[in-house]
């Protein structure tokens, strides 16, 4: 295995987990609601899925478990949000603290137990290409689906009728009442569909990329996820551009350092935050190509009137 | 087509209700304890005794309530600063590293100076602490004002790069030279650290809780009598009606990012020169985040984030008490913790919301 | 005069330890851990320490523990709660409690304090280490006899003078046994707690051409398993990892609290606790290599175990000199060796290893 092989074929798995909410929580913002409780989201599935794969062997079952435990508290979220309307902010911390204290508890003694890893994929011919093929063509199921999830979202947003009903609601959720259009059912399923995702994410972290359990082994992903939805100015490709960027660049560091390159390892590892936010100004600096694609409404509550 | 009428309604409140404001608190712990009892029962601890750890406990010494007030002044202190940005819905989340910023830079000069027994030590750290989180808080003010750049995604990637920062000079050029090169610096003299509030053994509460209440009050003055904090709110809210009107969007950036900086720095040396006493790896669990929580626990006004964050300390300290006295594992109290908040924030809908039963016409309206 | 004074605390001390053992008949004894116990690792091998506390001295003891107590001005509480409750014996896990640890022993002049990892004493506050860079020599031999490719790799989080000292002695190890040895490869992971980055560490060391690993006070198991994943061999501190590398495990630098702990206990029911420090080895039967591969031969073995018995006779000292560090600078003379403070401190690595320090 070679490093350039290692940063770039590696950054796919490290990107799924970030890439998988980030898209869920793309969703979610997309409908005016800033979900802010990934984190939590991430952690608690982790913990679910890897009991369920540890007791049944499965990783499909994990997933499953995992998907539906941040199901469950992106219920707990909505509610706070959709029908307590409390503040989009304060709920999704709120229920980030549950889903994290959950996590730990209910996992408790499972502490450094192991699983087996989940076997790579090669797709046939593609993956003897020397150099692209490792990289692109021998990698676990997971990281396809996801790219074809970010794929199906594009086709969602852009080309159906559903994607642009939740992209109204986003943008003026007025409007998508006055044109009959119930913005608390669409916004309660995109918040579920973002705990779907999250679930999807914190279950790969805890079954396939460590394969580890540790309390606290999320670390951070959440926010790097609702990080990319905004680095990604709120559109599909580009979150999927940064997650595998940031994924790049965190194994990218690993490399340089194992290779022996004399440079300070902190500032190596401060580079992926560095160039996140050079990225960002880059891509920001045009106001009027982000406000075409940032949901106006995102972050404030919307009640029914009559 | 229209939603199917309701049978309840949701009506705004013109005024936020007193009644109901007095009843959140109530129906918060009422549901908090069903569930802790149903959670400590399954955990096979007395709920009586968890609860009592809880509540009861943090107020029954001196010791618990010095606890208590340590605790909650960084909580306040930050949750006041981000409150002014989040009016104007300017979203800091770098407050923790706006925080190990300030420490940071407060501890150079105890670090410099390791001996003196100026006078000047502390009121020079303060300063330099609130100077260097605004600067950091800056960074991201500039990044939005100058290339639109999401504050939110800068403040927290500048919290990484402050983590970095802090472990760096810690285990390197900041490390105290008689101390074994383990990650700290050597400890402060007494200069440099603020004078305690109460005499008695181990009470902590120390003269930073007065600038917390100092910073309270002046928040308040500037919320409820001045005409900047309206400029700010429109300038946030609506940076082109502001601009009609003569006041600049980004103005209003830069006065949030920094006011939170400021005091978020100002809260880092509150722990470096109080409980922590010097510069270590860790100086924060977490206070830049949970003042987030205080900050809309308050609903963003100064009096209100003093008592919710009063209230967060009362979790903080009860949880502590309660894993020894209770034998309930360490994560527990965060799920307690994290019950809290989801009831208190689906109580508060009553305060602001009324619930009316009947046919619906104009919201707010009664025929 | 000061001498006098500080003998008559410490005898007053003892009375008052032991007449309030005698008072209570149990020993009240606390222990604090600063992360969640796991299978292996710090927090496993401290709770072992407990364990043993609680099986050796049965009935005469009652037993507290708490775990996942970080360091901070938070844990003071914990500790506090622990004194309040008549605790007479309180073990902290974690350097991080150091100065909190400390002010409590002040305050509380009848509890004994016991510290892992802390260079401060006081009169009731005593400190306790191990010597994990004895083992690290010999885990270090096992990797130099292991590795084809010549090339080894380290993964660490931060630069303390601990991991350095553990990082040296691994390399002397290695260097020891095999001359073709070439420079070994260091990841800091700058976290101190992170399992993905920690397997992906072990995996940007291997595509560096790393066949063998160690992985230096992870908190996880996550590149050790990794590494059996990968086909390459591991070598781990603090605890056995075979069953996360069954094939690939090639040694551990194995601690064993018990010993220190029970001595500790037992000097406090006899009034004979006094703040000291602790640093114990292989000789103490605190240290040890464990979990060696049956891939290794058998003289090799055999030559690991009998270094292991050289150090314990005080025959061997893995930082004897002549020792040079990266520049080529004599660090330790020929004919001495290193004492416990420059061990305790240590701030240099030796030739070899391809890394820096931050100064």
């Amino acid at each position: 295995m070679d490093a350039f092989v290692f940063v770039f074929g590696g950054a796919f798995m490290t990107a799924t987990p970030l890439l998988l909410a980030a898209l869920g929580e793309l969703t979610v913002e997309k409908s005016g609601v800033l979900n802010l409780s990934v984190e939590g989201m991430m952690a608690l599935a982790a913990a679910i899925a890897f009991m369920a794969t540890y007791n049944t062997g499965s990783h499909l079952l994990g997933f499953a478990a995992g998907a539906v435990s941040a199901m469950i508290l992106s219920v707990v979220f909505a509610t706070l949000v959709l029908f307590f309307m409390a503040n989009q902010v304060a709920a999704g911390l709120a229920t980030g603290i549950l889903g994290l204290g959950l996590s730990a508890l209910l996992a408790r003694s499972y502490e450094a137990f192991t699983l087996a890893p989940l076997s790579k994929l090669d797709v046939p011919l593609l993956s003897d290409i020397p150099i692209l093929g490792p990289i692109l063509f021998h990698q676990d199921l997971v990281v396809y689906l996801t790219i074809g999830i970010g794929v199906g979202l594009i086709a969602f947003f852009y080309r159906t009728r559903a994607g642009l009903i939740l992209r109204v609601v986003g943008e003026n959720p007025h409007i998508a009442h006055s044109l009959g259009f119930s913005v608390m059912k669409i916004r309660f399923r995109a918040i579920l569909f973002g705990g779907f995702m999250a679930g999807l994410a914190g279950a790969y972290a805890s079954t396939v990329l460590t394969p580890v359990w540790s309390q606290g082994m999320i670390v951070g992903r959440g926010w790097i996820a609702v990080a990319l939805v905004v680095f990604g100015t709120w559109r599909p490709l580009r979150v999927m551009m940064g997650a595998y960027f940031f994924g790049a660049a965190l194994l990218g560091e690993l490399a340089v350092q194992s290779g022996g390159i004399a440079i300070s390892s902190q500032l190596m590892t401060c580079m992926p935050y560095v160039l996140t936010i050079i990225v960002l100004a880059v891509v920001s600096r045009d106001a009027v190509r982000i406000k075409l694609n940032a949901p106006v409404s995102l972050g404030e509550n919307y009640r029914p009137i009559g | 087509m229209m939603t199917p009428m309701p049978a309840w309604r949701m009506v705004p409140r013109e005024q936020p209700a007193v009644k109901a404001l007095a009843a959140v608190p109530l129906v918060t712990i009422g549901l908090t304890i069903l569930c802790s009892v149903i959670l400590f029962t399954a955990l096979g601890s007395s709920p009586s005794v968890v609860l009592y750890n809880f509540f009861v406990d943090p107020f029954t010494s001196a010791y618990n309530i010095g606890e208590l007030l340590i605790k909650a002044s960084p909580l306040i202190l930050i949750a006041q600063g981000l409150a002014i940005g989040f009016r104007a819905r300017i979203w800091n989340i770098g407050a923790e590293g706006q925080l190990t910023i300030g420490a940071i830079a407060a501890s150079l000069i105890p670090i410099t100076w390791s001996r003196s027994e100026s006078a000047l030590i502390l009121p020079a750290m303060i300063l330099l602490g609130a100077t260097a989180g605004l600067a950091w808080a800056g960074i991201a003010a500039f990044f939005r004002t100058r290339y639109n750049a999401n504050e939110i995604i800068v403040t927290l990637m500048l919290n990484q790069i402050a983590f970095q920062l802090l472990y760096y000079l810690v285990t390197g050029p900041l490390r105290d030279p008689m101390g074994f090169n383990f990650p700290q610096s050597a400890p402060f003299p007494d200069a440099a650290l603020y004078p305690p509030l109460f005499s008695g053994a181990g009470v902590r509460a120390n003269l930073s809780v007065l600038i917390t209440i100092l910073v309270s009050l002046a928040a308040w003055i500037l919320v409820s009598k001045s005409f900047s904090s309206f400029r700010l709110l429109v300038g946030g809210i609506a940076p082109n009606a502001a601009r009609y009107a003569g006041f600049s969007g980004s103005r209003a950036i830069w006065i949030s990012l920094l006011v939170g900086g400021a005091a978020a720095g100002l809260a880092g040396v509150g722990e470096i020169a109080g409980p922590i006493g010097k510069l270590q790896r860790i100086l924060s669990p977490g206070y830049g985040f949970a003042a987030i929580i205080v900050a809309f626990l308050g609903g963003l006004h100064p009096l209100g984030i003093v008592m919710a964050g009063l209230f967060m300390a009362v979790i903080y300290i009860g949880s502590d008490s309660a894993m020894l006295a209770a034998d309930i594992p360490t994560s527990a109290p965060v799920v307690f913790q994290g019950f809290i908040l989801v009831f208190y924030l689906a109580a508060h809908v009553f305060v602001r919301y009324e619930f009316r039963r009947g046919s619906s016409l104009a919201p707010g309206r009664r025929t | 005069m000061n001498v006098l004074a500080k003998t008559l605390t410490g005898m007053a001390l003892s009375i008052v330890l032991s007449s309030s053992a005698l008072a209570a008949e149990k020993l009240k004894i606390g222990f604090i851990v600063p992360n969640p116990i796991g299978e292996v690792g710090w927090d496993h091998e401290l709770d072992r320490g407990r364990q043993a506390v609680a099986e050796h001295f049965g009935d005469k003891a009652e037993i507290q523990a708490v775990d996942s107590v970080g360091e901070g001005p938070d844990s003071t509480r914990v500790m506090n709660k622990m004194a309040a409750q008549g605790a007479d014996v309180i073990f902290l896990g974690s350097f991080g409690h150091m100065n909190d640890g400390l002010k409590l022993a002040r305050r509380h002049p009848d509890i004994a304090v016991i510290h892992a990892g802390g260079y401060l004493q006081h009169d009731n506050f005593a400190t306790y280490a191990v010597r994990h860079y004895e083992g690290a020599y010999l885990a270090g031999m096992a990797a130099g006899y292991a590795t084809e490719s010549g090339t080894i790799g380290i993964i660490a989080a931060f630069p303390l003078p601990e991991v350095v000292g553990i990082m040296n002695s691994y390399v002397l190890g290695a260097q020891s046994v095999n001359p073709n040895l070439g420079d070994v490869k260091v990841v800091w992971m700058n976290s101190w707690f992170d399992p993905a980055k920690n397997k992906a560490s072990a995996e940007s060391l291997v595509s560096q051409g790393a066949d063998v690993i160690f992985s230096l006070f992870p908190g996880t198991p996550s590149a050790v398993a990794a590494a059996e994943e990968m086909g390459v061999y591991v070598t781990v501190t603090l605890s056995d990892n075979t069953r996360f590398a069954p094939t690939r495990h090639l040694a551990a630098i194995q601690v064993d609290f018990r010993p220190i702990y029970i001595a500790k206990v037992q000097e406090v029911m006899d009034g004979k606790f006094t703040g000291n420090d602790t640093f114990a080895g292989i000789k103490d039967d605190a240290v040890g290599v464990a979990g060696l591969s049956p891939d290794l031969a058998d003289e090799q073995r055999e030559a690991i175990l009998a270094k292991q018995e050289e150090i314990r006779s005080g025959a061997f000292h893995p930082f004897q000199g002549p020792i040079t560090d990266r520049e080529g600078k004599v660090v330790v003379a020929a004919g001495t060796s290193l004492d416990d403070g420059a061990i305790k401190g240590m701030n240099f690595l030796v030739g070899g290893i391809d890394t820096t320090l931050p100064n």
